[in-house]
């Protein structure tokens, strides 16, 4: 335990050096920027940042890239809690009670409790980078396809026996999702699947896509369609901060929020996406009124803010402890680190420790700062929602467009974008929730890649899935909890989890 | 200072006139930004070594190079994007083993990358490398092979008809062994299951794995080049270990739309054995697990057209086939 504080104390001069604080500030300024700006997301900015990071030395760069990545995931809820539009992927579910909440007149103490509980989750994240992260990449290896497979299905069952509202349509909208994950080419014969032989669907539809169609576009749409439900927004701001009696009834939720989020960072395949989702599904579960989860509960917001930011940093276990990236952003990171002549594996600790402390410090410098940064800001965002839709709307179809284009410098993709716009339109008209899709969609594709990998290792053999220790516990607790969803009891106290504001 | 801004408007006018009613010519060229289009997503192994080699083309040619992905559908999205550009010689290509050599065997294209792609210089040959990890132990490639013949192992690739399924599927067949497949999305998540013991081995890029090998965690049994690596040295190349006439590497050439200008090519050409021939060059492509492989023009058409011919029957003797 001396060690860690030891290599922190390193870290910290490393990265408290003027330089360093300024790369880290400017890392932390764009990432909010990108966050906040729906569609345009870190993968775009840091691959274009990459080349400029050649001039800088390697701790300074990574750092800056750093800040970038987690900054934007402070950003995306600002979006997604004031106009409902998700800037990040992660931030699906902070909208859904967040806006909300915006709506009531909380805007600010949505926003504040956001920043805060990402705070508190940067910093725990940050300690247990410092402390835990050999043992929990340890942890993290253990998932192979079998155990990964086994995780997507305990996690269907709780998305399907917390999405009670109406069960039937919920259900529905998960496997709506699943399906739309299968579009593209078989991942094993390459094979196109319902791709009707458009080069746009040839890799399937991308997340942020989706994302932006049924709930950015599709919102638009709404405000569009209903001028006097806007209105309401644009009527009441109220209070800017949360009390401190506000902030003692989400500490609850922030630290498990945090801890869920900490831990499904480290899997590979991108957990930290399910983060969010899964602190929202515990809130709810051990909410007193889990009736009012989806009119906005702050807990449904503080919890899954916080577990995103926590993903967002334990991310960087694998990349710093192996070098494996767990997702786009982290494949970037090593771009950066290699640029710099710098082979990430296991030696990155050993052979420079000041980039290895100087990193992990500066997330907790970086994480300061974002709330420096946002909570001034909230005062300005929240005006933001007094602008008149007629203005406001055009310009956040025009940076949806601009996000959308990025993604692979493609027009096709914000077209089908206003496709999706069009179908989320439609889901809610015929009061179908989104949020059930979306989570269909993240868990489908895992869903299906994992099956398939665990099914050929295993030679075709289900029992694959049972004679693995670690899988068979996921699949009884995955079992458990669909027993405990059919006893009638448990049933009348169901409530829409997943319900779309 | 009413000299300056007046020569400024003269150079201004004759940039402007130079670029609209003239073709491009090799005194003039490049008088815009060069697009440099990479058919995969940033962050990958075909991005960084075309980041690298754009950075220093820029230098050579004395002009903007601007890199940009155009991921999508095995890489064919943004082969056919270039080989529908205009051959000014204002969009080019980066064109790997994947789209020029396996595809044509796999996909129906609307173009042949032989036909409507104008080779102008080979850049870097990237070899690849055979990594056990602790579900194998296997300390080399004789161990491999006869671990082979006893049971089927499983290997993970970057993906279907990846350069590293095709290295592993040319070795199965050199080797005469049945392997099982298993693909990932991208060299990460096969890696993160190599180390985890879920794969017996993969064949992979050297620098998704090199930190890894350094440090024990995998072993490192042969690289699939046609010589030793130099980051690698004790590591025998796969015909040393007893298939002669194996390799398989991912290479990486300079292409342009049919029809570029034969100035404009002679000079892209020259730009690029110049950055070839720079060392600090050299050593970043060397991070990128590749080395510097100067074929020109027809060279390079004639060694796409047997690498294509080499991976036909690879693939058909596979039996894969896309519809």
């Amino acid at each position: 335990m001396m060690d860690v504080f030891y290599n922190l104390g390193l870290g910290f001069a490393v990265a408290l050096t003027l330089k360093n604080v300024f790369f880290c500030f400017v890392g932390c300024l764009i990432g909010t920027l990108v966050g906040v700006l729906p569609g345009v997301g870190p993968v775009a900015t840091i691959s274009i940042l990459l080349p400029v990071t050649l001039a800088l030395d390697p701790t300074g760069a990574l750092i800056m890239l750093a800040g970038i990545y987690y900054g934007a995931q402070y950003g995306g809820s600002t979006t997604a809690i004031l106009v409902n539009i998700p800037g990040e992927a992660t931030a699906v579910v902070t909208a859904i009670d967040g806006h909300e909440m915006a709506k009531q007149g909380k805007a600010g103490v949505a926003l504040g409790l956001a920043a805060i509980g990402s705070f508190i989750a940067g910093t725990i994240a940050t300690i247990v980078i410092a402390a835990l992260g050999v043992p929990m990449t340890k942890m993290g290896l253990l998932f192979g396809p079998t155990e990964y497979f086994s995780l997507m299905v305990m996690g269907l069952v709780f998305a399907v026996v917390l999405a009670h509202g109406s069960l039937t349509k919920a259900v529905a909208m998960i496997l709506v999702g699943v399906l739309l994950s299968c579009v593209g080419a078989d991942m094993e014969t390459g094979r196109e699947r319902m791709s009707f032989g458009l080069h746009m669907l040839t890799d399937g539809i991308e997340f942020v896509v989706l994302a932006m169609g049924i709930f950015g576009f599709a919102e638009i749409f709404k405000n569009l369609a209903d001028p006097e439900k806007r209105d309401l927004v644009k009527g009441s701001i109220g209070r800017l901060w949360p009390t401190l009696r506000e902030l003692r009834e989400n500490i609850g939720a922030i630290l498990r929020g945090t801890g869920i989020g900490a831990i499904l960072g480290v899997l590979p395949g991108n957990g930290a996406i399910l983060g969010p989702f899964a602190s929202y599904a515990a809130e709810k579960r051990i909410s007193k009124r889990p009736q009012d989860f989806g009119k906005g509960v702050p807990q449904a917001v503080s919890g899954p803010e916080s577990a995103n930011n926590a993903g967002a940093q334990t991310s960087f276990i694998p990349l710093l402890t192996l070098g494996l990236p767990p997702n786009a952003v982290m494949a970037l990171m090593v771009g950066a680190m290699m640029i710099q002549g710098i082979v990430p594996g296991p030696q990155v600790i050993d052979r420079n420790p000041e980039l290895f402390w100087g990193l992990i410090a500066s997330m907790w410098i970086g994480n300061l700062m974002l709330v420096i940064i946002n909570l001034p800001l909230i005062g300005l965002w929240v005006k933001l929602l007094s602008v008149p839709y007629r203005l406001l709307f055009p310009a956040i179809v025009a940076f949806c467009c601009i996000g959308l284009f990025s993604i692979s410098n493609d027009a096709a993709q914000v077209m089908m974008a206003g496709v999706l716009g069009l179908v989320g339109f439609a889901l809610y008209k015929l009061q179908f929730e989104a949020a059930p899709l979306a989570l269909g969609f993240v868990l489908g594709r895992l869903l299906e890649e994992k099956l398939r990998q665990a099914l050929i290792i295993s030679d075709g053999s289900m029992m694959t899935f049972v004679s693995s220790p670690l899988s068979a516990f996921l699949l009884a607790i995955g079992a458990v909890a669909l027993c405990f969803a059919v006893l009638p009891s448990i049933r009348k106290s169901r409530e829409d989890v997943f319900k779309d504001a | 200072m009413l000299n300056f801004n007046r020569r400024a408007a003269l150079a201004f006018g004759v940039a402007l006139l130079t670029s609209t009613s003239l073709p491009a010519l090799a005194q003039t060229y490049p008088d815009k930004p060069v697009t440099l289009v990479v058919s995969y997503a940033a962050g990958g192994g075909t991005d960084a070594i075309a980041r690298v080699f754009a950075a220093r083309l820029e230098k050579a040619l004395n002009g903007r190079v601007i890199v940009e992905n155009r991921p999508g559908a095995a890489a064919n999205i943004g082969t056919e994007v270039v080989a529908a550009a205009e051959p000014d010689g204002y969009t080019l290509l980066i064109g790997n083993q994947g789209p020029m050599a396996v595809n044509p065997h796999l996909f129906k294209l609307k173009y042949d990358p032989a036909e409507a792609l104008d080779p102008i210089a080979m850049i870097a040959d990237a070899a690849l490398v055979i990594v056990v990890g602790p579900r194998l132990q296997a300390k080399s490639m004789a161990e491999l092979l006869e671990k082979a013949k006893a049971g089927e192992l499983v290997y993970g690739s970057a993906g279907n008809a990846s350069a590293s399924h095709v290295a592993t599927l040319l070795l199965g067949q050199t080797a005469d062994i049945k392997l099982k497949h298993v693909p990932y999305k991208g060299a990460g998540p096969a890696v993160n299951d190599l180390v985890g013991g879920h794969i017996d081995f993969m064949v992979t890029t050297i620098p998704s794995v090199i930190g890894l090998v350094n440090d024990g965690t995998l072993t490192a049994l042969a690289v699939t080049g046609s010589e030793r690596f130099s980051e690698l040295p004790d590591v025998p190349t796969v015909a040393e270990s007893g298939l002669p006439g194996y390799t398989a590497s991912a290479w990486y050439g300079l292409l342009g739309p049919k029809g570029l200008p034969q100035d404009v090519r002679d000079k892209l050409a020259a730009a690029t054995t110049e950055t070839l021939s720079d060392p600090e060059f050299i050593a970043k492509l060397k991070n990128d697990g590749g080395v510097p492989s100067n074929l020109v023009g027809q060279a390079l058409a004639d060694f796409m057209a047997s690498e294509r011919a080499r991976w036909g029957e690879v693939v058909k003797a596979a039996g894969i086939k896309v519809e």
